[in-house]
């Protein structure tokens, strides 16, 4: 079986003590779109975080077939890992150009195909190129964030909740991109608080709870299932069910 | 008519100066977030170093400035190695220490190398006023403002238009996020220490000529420092370039009109009035609230 | 002054502080009586001075954490208020030197209430400001205080007509006066007003959430050092007869800094040796007497880099009893009559922040007694809601009222004080104290047994320390934290670190808690345990908010429940109706589009 893109085996992240995250294990292939679910305090957010290591973590991550977990969050950024974290963290001052700009690691030339490269996915920045960030609205900033990632051509993009705060249509816009996205060979991992949502962009899909996977299979099969209902407002999320859809992945 | 001329170059030259003084202060505040205390002493290292290397090489100050500069680079990654990295994840008032503790092995530095005589650096070209009709007026004062304009220029056009000044900005608003984009921030956070110095170096050279150095000097120019950048608004550059040109002219004309006493007595005053009416500066956002 | 990311733990029961402090004041008894020469005695006597200085600073930069700058200024202010009063008008030591303490005291009053609204930049920079004036006024003070030269001939300390004589009897009263300032000092510290000032420094919210008076703490400290600096100054001038414009430059402020971060910031025995360390050095070592201030810069770096505590964080609290909770006689029953028990009603609440809206006119009621449940997904304004309703966000609009008290322009510590006490999401527990003593703390805040004052009078120390600290035992055990209570709280995992945490908001005898995520990272059995106790608390007649994501544990605990969403109140009601509303699911799984 040909080596994942992402593959995190058993990751832990704890805090004083309180595991955060315990043995998170998922896959991300090339090409792919993968969903994490989950209400806030599941561990989402952390589980990306951890992946782009600005929070220490016990555990494996393969980027490509190579180990991350030493490296310092610049050097997992040059390996490929782009981060578009949540509330999209946009420097203030800075124009759009600008915040591309800083996105790209390469020289001149190469720096500006890829500009060009990201204006084409969101014509809405190219002409807004000389305002600063804070002057957009809330979709063109999200936009801004992920083409900022982008623009440092990424094998696995990271998405920590990118519809906070914007309307629906907008969203669905935007995700619909991240679909041309991955056909262009790059994998996306989001995390995504509406399900709906997710199960409409996502071809696989895990659900987080309390800092563990408690469900996970293909965006169709879960759509129909009441597993996720269960997990996020049932009191029985101690998942007793033979289903295959609902067995956590076990060691191989 | 011509003295008030006169007066304004010499007070535009004077906050030309604190400009390049007030301008690596905010340099390192922003990339840092800490205050460094010794920025007034680095430009007193600066002068010492222009009055010293003139003793070796006879030349006019704007030769010797690029070495300053150079030199001073290398202090300032030093200072940056011994203040600042050590005390990365202390509160940010540990560095204000340190910078303080800096800037004392400076000046005592300075006094066990140079004695307590004040000294001075070379002129930037020549002593020479220049001659316009009636109007004499002093070329110093003029390499000071055109020198210092230069230099502001450059670090601004670095910062906004090349990769490095972008990766440095990024690293100045947010130092997790610069990261998360692959930047090396420690290095950018030197490099803004290096830059810092750089141009407190270039402030010295330029400022030794009409005023000795003195081991002290420098403490009075980190005040000066503080007022601009505390006018301009905390953390603004433009805002410290602005503010240090007031000082200047304000200390000047005010000096000249009454006494440098009654100058510097206002000046503190001022500084006192607008930190408890308007922490943020004439220019600057709300900073002032208790974090 | 928060040197380190965590303050160090303050000195319990008897401790090493006292012992090093004897040991010195003893040592140098013996110098001073049998083997110093009169030029040695001068220098114990000016190095007497400074510790006092140090002293008083740690009050501000030690304590408080506040970098302050003015030191030196308050020094000059009280050397210069002995000199001119002494020379000019020939008033006696028993006024002057009360004035010299007075004055700065009261400079310091002046400035203290603006300046310590800055954050900690602008505080260091108004009080930098301070002392340039001051220097300024010195030098150019023409015959008030003789300019640049100074103002000579003060006179020695003459008390009942006899004049102190210098050498031995001088070098005696001088330190009898530090002895005095470090008692009062050593009580400060080492009541559970030290410990407060722990907590203030190392986690304001927290301290408000405690129910302590930040300003109020700040501002004290503040004044203190001054009046100790003035003390100082004023010893100073009597023991050299002279002062001159130099007593306010830059270097004695910078001398006063090496030896309070040498020494060490928060412990008595530190200001001592701070203070003879660098007095002493350059009299013994006379070589290097130009490089004095060039090796303390050094030192000064080194220290703050290794070892920030200072020589005496080293000498640690060596033969330090520290009093364990199970020596405590019996723990003291807090009865939680939840007397501050009333109804909560919110009404229209509205804050946005920037263009962003938090919350939308939420209505809220909490009778006394129950469990509310507050859910919703994120950015549905759960947080905010907790915020406002215990003051730290002050909202846009709409109506607070605890019974019929209006909470709406309190300020946090006011509601705390008030019965609405507030849980924090992740547990921001100072990690050096002990959740005895944190809860301890709490307590003594409570009751107002906090300060200067009633650490001089000995309210929050000894026999009614103890109290507080049976009672916080008390408090511990309703949590199930009793074998716990001795350690500290960074060492806490975060199955026990929820227990202090309502502990602590128990100890105000609130009426109404509120709870941030305390299931948060707790396994099945711990959270069951966490439910019980929030039914013991409800039984008693205390309302609790809990504000969760953890349904499993929420639904069986919580009497009612209130969904929330985009800032407005979508369902309410009982747990079992509310999950199964259609609404809520909606909310919850964005399923509006699918069309469950």
């Amino acid at each position: 079986m040909s080596e994942a893109l992402l593959a995190i085996d058993g990751l832990g992240v704890a805090v004083r003590g309180a595991a955060t995250l315990d043995g998170v294990s998922l896959t991300v292939g090339e090409g792919e779109v993968v969903a994490l679910l989950g209400a806030n305090g599941a561990g989402k957010s952390t589980l990306l975080k951890a992946i782009m290591g600005l929070l220490p973590s016990r555990g494996a991550i393969r980027l490509g077939g190579a180990e991350i977990n030493r490296l310092a969050p610049a050097r997992r950024a040059r390996s490929g890992l782009g981060y578009v974290p949540e509330g999209r963290r946009l420097f203030p001052g800075m124009s759009v150009r600008d915040t591309l700009l800083v996105g790209s690691r390469a020289s001149g030339r190469r720096a500006a195909e890829h500009l060009a490269g990201v204006l084409e996915l969101f014509p809405d920045l190219r002409s807004r190129l000389a305002i600063p960030a804070w002057q957009l609205s809330g979709g063109q900033q999200q936009m801004l964030a992920i083409g900022r990632a982008l623009m440092g051509a990424p094998r696995l993009l990271l998405l920590d909740e990118p519809s906070l705060g914007l309307a629906p249509m907008l969203v669905d816009e935007l995700l619909a991109r991240m679909r041309g996205l991955a056909a262009a060979g790059v994998g996306v991992l989001l995390a995504e608080q509406s399900v709906a949502r997710a199960l409409g962009v996502a071809s696989r899909v895990y659900a987080l709870a309390q800092g563990r996977i408690v469900a996970q299979g293909p965006a169709a099969e879960l759509r129909r299932s009441p597993v996720l209902e269960r997990a996020f407002l049932g009191a029985d999320v101690a998942l007793s069910s033979p289903s295959r859809i609902s067995q956590p992945e076990s060691d191989r | 008519m011509v003295t008030a001329l006169q007066l304004a170059l010499n007070g535009l030259a004077l906050g030309a100066a604190y400009a390049l003084v007030a301008l690596g202060f905010v340099l390192v505040l922003n990339a840092t977030g800490a205050v460094n205390f010794a920025q007034g002493d680095l430009v007193m290292a600066g002068g010492y170093g222009a009055a010293a290397l003139v003793a070796l090489l006879p030349v006019p100050g704007l030769v010797l400035l690029p070495v300053v500069m150079g030199a001073m680079a290398l202090l300032g990654l030093v200072v940056s190695a011994l203040a600042f990295f050590p005390l990365m994840r202390r509160p940010a008032t540990a560095v204000f220490v340190s910078t303080i503790a800096i800037g004392l092995v400076l000046q005592n530095g300075a006094l066990a190398l140079f004695g307590p005589e004040p000294r001075t650096a070379p002129p930037a070209w020549n002593s020479e006023p220049l001659r316009w009709g009636e109007l004499a007026l002093s070329s110093q004062a003029l390499a000071v403002v055109v020198i210092a304009a230069l230099l502001v220029l450059g670090q601004g056009w670095l910062l906004a238009r090349t990769r490095l000044g972008r990766d440095l900005r990024a690293t100045a608003q947010d130092r997790e996020m610069a990261a998360a984009l692959g930047i090396h921030v420690n290095a950018m956070i030197a490099l803004s220490f290096a830059l810092a110095a750089a141009l407190a170096g270039a402030a010295g050279t330029l400022l030794a000529n009409q005023f000795f150095v003195t081991p002290t000097a420098g403490s009075a120019l980190i005040l000066k420092a503080y007022i601009a950048v505390v006018i301009g608004g905390w953390g603004s550059l433009a805002g410290a370039v602005a503010g240090a040109l007031l000082v200047g002219l304000f200390e000047t004309v005010v000096a000249a009109a009454v006494s440098y006493t009654a100058a510097s007595a206002l000046l503190y005053g001022a500084l006192l009035v607008i930190l408890l009416l308007r922490p943020q500066g004439l220019f600057g956002e709300a900073a002032s609230r208790r974090a | 002054m928060t040197l380190t990311a965590e303050p160090s733990s303050p000195a319990r029961g008897l401790g090493g502080d006292a012992l090093w402090t004897i040991l010195i004041l003893a040592g140098l008894g013996t110098y001073a009586g049998s083997l110093a020469s009169p030029y040695g005695l001068r220098v114990l006597t000016l190095a007497g001075c400074q510790a006092l200085l140090v002293l008083g600073y740690q009050f501000v930069f030690g304590h408080a954490g506040a970098l302050s700058l003015a030191q030196g200024a308050f020094f000059g202010l009280g050397a210069y208020t002995t000199a001119i009063l002494a020379t000019r008008y020939r008033w006696d030591f028993a006024l002057t030197y009360p004035l010299s303490i007075l004055v700065p005291l009261a400079v310091a009053a002046i400035v203290a209430i603006p300046a310590l609204r800055l954050a900690s930049h602008y505080f260091a920079l108004a009080t930098l400001g301070l002392a340039q004036v001051a220097l300024l006024v010195a030098v150019n003070g023409g015959d008030w205080t003789g300019g640049a030269l100074g103002l000579t001939g003060v006179p020695g300390i003459a008390v009942l007509g006899e004049v102190v004589r210098r050498g031995l009897p001088l070098a005696a009263v001088v330190w009898g006066v530090v002895a005095l300032g470090a008692w009062a000092s050593w009580r400060f510290a080492h009541g559970l007003t030290g410990v407060a000032y722990v907590v203030l420094r190392s986690d304001p919210i927290a301290a408000a959430a405690i129910g302590l008076d930040e300003r109020r703490l700040r501002f004290t400290a503040f004044l203190l050092s001054a009046a100790y600096a003035g003390a100082a100054g004023a010893l100073q001038a009597h023991t050299i007869g002279v002062v001159s414009s130099e007593t306010l430059e830059f270097s004695v402020m910078v001398t006063c800094l090496a030896m309070t971060v040498i020494g060490g910031s928060t412990r008595i025995a530190g200001a001592l040796i701070g203070a003879l360390l660098l007095t002493f050095l350059p009299e013994w070592l006379r070589f290097l007497q130009g490089y004095a201030l060039l090796a303390y810069g050094a030192a000064l770096l080194a220290m703050i880099i290794v070892a920030p505590e200072g020589i005496a964080g080293i000498l640690g609290d060596r033969f330090v009893r520290r009093r364990r909770a199970v020596e405590l006689p019996s723990s003291e029953p807090v009865p939680l009559r939840g007397s501050k028990s009333a109804t909560l009603e919110a009404r229209s609440l509205k804050k946005s922040f920037g263009g962003v809206v938090a919350l939308d006119g939420v209505d809220l009621v909490i009778e006394p007694g129950e469990i509310l449940g507050l859910i919703g997904p994120n950015g549905s304004g759960k947080t905010t809601l907790a915020n406002v309703i215990s003051g730290l966000v002050p909202p846009d609009g709409g109506v607070l009222r605890l019974g019929s008290r209006g909470l709406l322009r309190l300020s946090a510590e006011r509601i705390a004080r008030a019965g609405v006490s507030r849980g924090f999401q992740t547990p921001a527990l100072p990690p050096s104290l002990s959740a005895l003593e944190l809860v301890a703390l709490a307590r003594a805040s409570a009751t107002g047994k906090i300060g200067f004052l009633a650490s001089l009078r000995g309210s929050d120390a000894g026999r009614r320390r103890r109290r507080f600290e049976a009672e916080a035992l008390d408090l511990l055990g309703k949590v199930g934290l009793t074998a716990e209570a001795d350690r500290s709280c960074g060492a806490l995992p975060t199955r026990l670190a929820w227990r202090v945490e309502v502990a602590r908001a128990l100890a105000l005898d609130p009426g109404l808690i509120i709870l941030d995520e305390p299931a948060a990272g707790l396994g099945e059995h711990e959270q069951s345990e966490l439910g019980a106790v929030l039914r013991d608390i409800a039984s008693r007649g205390i309302a609790v908010l809990v504000i969760e994501h953890n349904m499993p544990f929420l639904l069986p605990t919580a009497n009612r429940i209130v969904v929330l969403d985009q800032g407005r109140v979508i369902a309410k009601g009982r747990p079992g109706e509310v999950v199964r509303d259609s609404a809520v699911i909606a909310s919850y799984l964005g399923r509006e589009k699918i069309g469950a």
